[in-house]
């Protein structure tokens, strides 16, 4: 069951990663388009998350009563927990800057369409 | 362990962050950071080569006072080899390329301050982050901090761009911004690859695991990596298909910031370039992927300057070009072929820095970068309008200039690596290219004036004037006695063979 939810874990990274690629690519709407590109840094944290996740691991905390070789055994791998961290961080500044940017395009032309405002000449899809 | 190694990343973004803070300040912004920015060429020059180990500490085969006692799990496994700190790795050649970052970085500060009536903090901030992740992503061992810096130095060159103040710059920023959001998330999927094959993020120890059979060479998640790293690649350096965006950047940002973010580009691209060289060589086809995209970028970025009537535009296109010859060189995969390659890669930070600040001039003058409106530029002063030919000609390939000797040492390269007709493709480019930039210089400059254009009584600032002769020494000594950078180089070209 363990290993189920560590696959089912993956194919909802995968999902997300294609739904946001689909989302930047193909809409119109700038805000969805950076919905779909929060969806993509969710899927690359939640694929990184579940590559760490170790069945059985536990907390990578040295306790006082514990053996190196028992924490060195059964500790977790902290790195991508705090790669996720870091990326989490980088995801929320962008996003903040690309909204900024949306607020002020919006105000200049009145319209938050990536083909009016980008002049994408690509399928709309709404 | 050498504590001026992290002195590179820390001070300009320390200085960066102060100078957010002293915004409306002018003159205490216009000490702190031309003192700033004349400290970082100092620190480059004189920091001794080594390693830095942020947050830890060497690995333990080198370190037995720590590897004393540990159980035989850590000890008797690769465990021993591997690096558990972050690390920043300073050689003869990121020596060499960070002192022209930061150079460009200086002369990119000096000419906005003078040349700007009132110095911005929060311009100068942005100069200074971009400055700082360059060279972080060129110091860095560790392929995590390099995405972390890769991320700050594309937001740095999207505030560049909203800086600039240049018609529909926020829309090039955005699109640059939504572009680098695709980019940025599946180089980290790479990353995360190579972190879940070989449960490292140290380039080195990644490597020692693949060298070794730690991990499956050819494993279908590490081709992956591999594309996924080449598309963060082609992102950070413009190439093909980014060629088009990055060079709409250029020209939606003063000269001086596109003189700067050109720098960023080209030592980004040199830096991920050696990365994927040092990681995947092995791999057949990564070599002739390298050279594939670059040639695509040669001729894309120098055809499409060819119908440009922006200037920055044609500047723009024409750098993406000159990327093709530094990807050349590298994709030849011989350690005199990388060498030339890196050595373009110095060499055409400098000379597009040269053009876009040599070219600024014009826009200063008459608030026009359209080539259409422009005309007779040259009579209003000859000896600006020699120096910008002498740019031009430096990009073309045109001996005693710097350009002319690490073109010529490609070509050389091609041969000795059986491939003559990349030797006549870059020939032919180089033409164009200088076929190119006359077509530019005599529309701007050498044909008459055109009734309707305004020249503006305002005197071009005595920084800007500097900033080019010191370009154009540096064109000629580099030009002269290319063993001065060729001799920093080999050692890192060298260890990629």
């Amino acid at each position: 069951m363990i290993i189920d939810s560590q696959l089912m874990s993956f194919f909802t990274a995968g999902s997300l990663i294609v739904i946001g690629i689909f989302a930047a690519l193909f809409l119109d709407n700038l805000i969805k388009k950076i919905i779909g590109l929060a969806f993509l840094a969710d899927g690359v944290n939640l694929f990184i998350i579940t590559m760490g996740y170790k069945a059985g691991g536990i907390v990578y905390i040295l306790l006082p009563n514990m053996t190196i070789s028992n924490f060195a055994q059964n500790a977790s791998y902290p790195l991508p927990f705090a790669l996720v961290l870091t990326n989490i961080v980088i995801g929320a500044s962008t996003l903040a800057v690309m909204l900024g940017l949306i607020i002020v395009l919006n105000k200049k032309h009145g319209s938050i369409s990536a083909s009016k405002i980008l002049g994408d000449k690509g399928e709309k899809i709404e | 362990m050498d504590i001026l190694i992290p002195l590179m990343v820390i001070i300009p973004i320390a200085s960066a962050l102060f100078l957010n803070l002293l915004h409306k300040n002018d003159s205490t912004i216009k000490i702190i950071a031309i003192i700033t920015a004349l400290i970082l060429p100092v620190i480059a020059l004189i920091t001794p080569y080594g390693s830095h180990y942020f947050g830890g500490y060497a690995p333990l085969a080198q370190n037995s006072t720590i590897a004393q006692g540990l159980p035989a799990l850590i000890t008797g496994t690769q465990l021993f080899q591997f690096h558990p700190a972050i690390t920043y790795v300073f050689g003869s050649a990121q020596q060499l390329m960070i002192f022209i970052l930061v150079l460009i970085s200086f002369f990119a500060i000096y000419t906005s301050i003078n040349e700007t009536k009132k110095p911005s903090g929060v311009y100068a901030f942005l100069m200074f982050m971009g400055t700082a992740s360059v060279s972080a992503i060129l110091l860095s061992d560790d392929i995590f901090n390099l995405f972390v810096f890769f991320e700050i130095a594309a937001m740095a060159q999207v505030g560049i761009i909203v800086a600039s103040g240049i018609k529909d710059n926020y829309e090039t920023a955005l699109k640059y911004i939504l572009l680098g959001n695709i980019a940025g998330p599946l180089l980290l999927l790479g990353i995360a690859l190579l972190l879940g094959i070989t449960g490292n993020v140290n380039i080195t120890d990644i490597i020692f695991s693949i060298k070794n059979g730690l991990v499956d060479p050819y494993s279908p998640a590490i081709l992956m990596a591999l594309g996924l790293l080449t598309f963060g690649w082609l992102y950070a350096s413009g190439l093909p298909p980014f060629h088009t965006i990055k060079s709409a950047v250029y020209s939606k940002a003063l000269p001086h910031g596109a003189a700067l973010l050109q720098a960023f580009s080209v030592f980004s691209m040199v830096a991920i370039g050696v990365i994927i060289l040092r990681m995947f060589a092995y791999i057949p086809f990564t070599s002739t992927a390298i050279i594939g995209i670059s040639l695509l970028a040669m001729v894309l970025g120098i055809t499409m300057a060819i119908v440009q009537t922006d200037f920055k535009r044609i500047i723009g296109f024409l750098a993406v070009g000159e990327l093709g010859y530094i990807g050349i060189g590298l994709g030849l995969g011989t350690a005199f072929g990388i060498t030339a390659g890196l050595f373009q890669a110095v060499n055409e930070a400098i000379i597009t820095a040269f053009l876009f600040i040599g070219f600024g001039t014009v826009l200063y003058k008459t608030r026009t970068s359209d080539t259409r409106k422009l005309g007779g530029m040259m009579f209003v002063n000859p000896k600006l309008a020699l120096l910008v030919l002498l740019s031009g000609l430096a990009m073309a390939g045109i001996p005693p200039l710097n350009a002319f000797q690490s073109k010529l040492m490609l070509i050389q390269a091609s041969i000795q690596s059986g491939l003559p007709e990349l030797g006549i493709i870059m020939i032919l480019l180089s033409i164009v290219t200088f076929m190119t930039f006359m077509k530019a210089f005599y529309t701007i400059y050498m044909r008459p004036k055109p009734a309707e254009l305004e020249i503006l009584e305002n005197k071009i600032p005595k920084s800007t004037i500097i900033s080019l002769v010191i370009f154009l020494i540096i064109c000629i000594i580099l030009g002269l006695f290319p063993q001065i950078a060729t001799n920093s180089l080999q050692t890192l070209a060298t260890g990629l063979v």
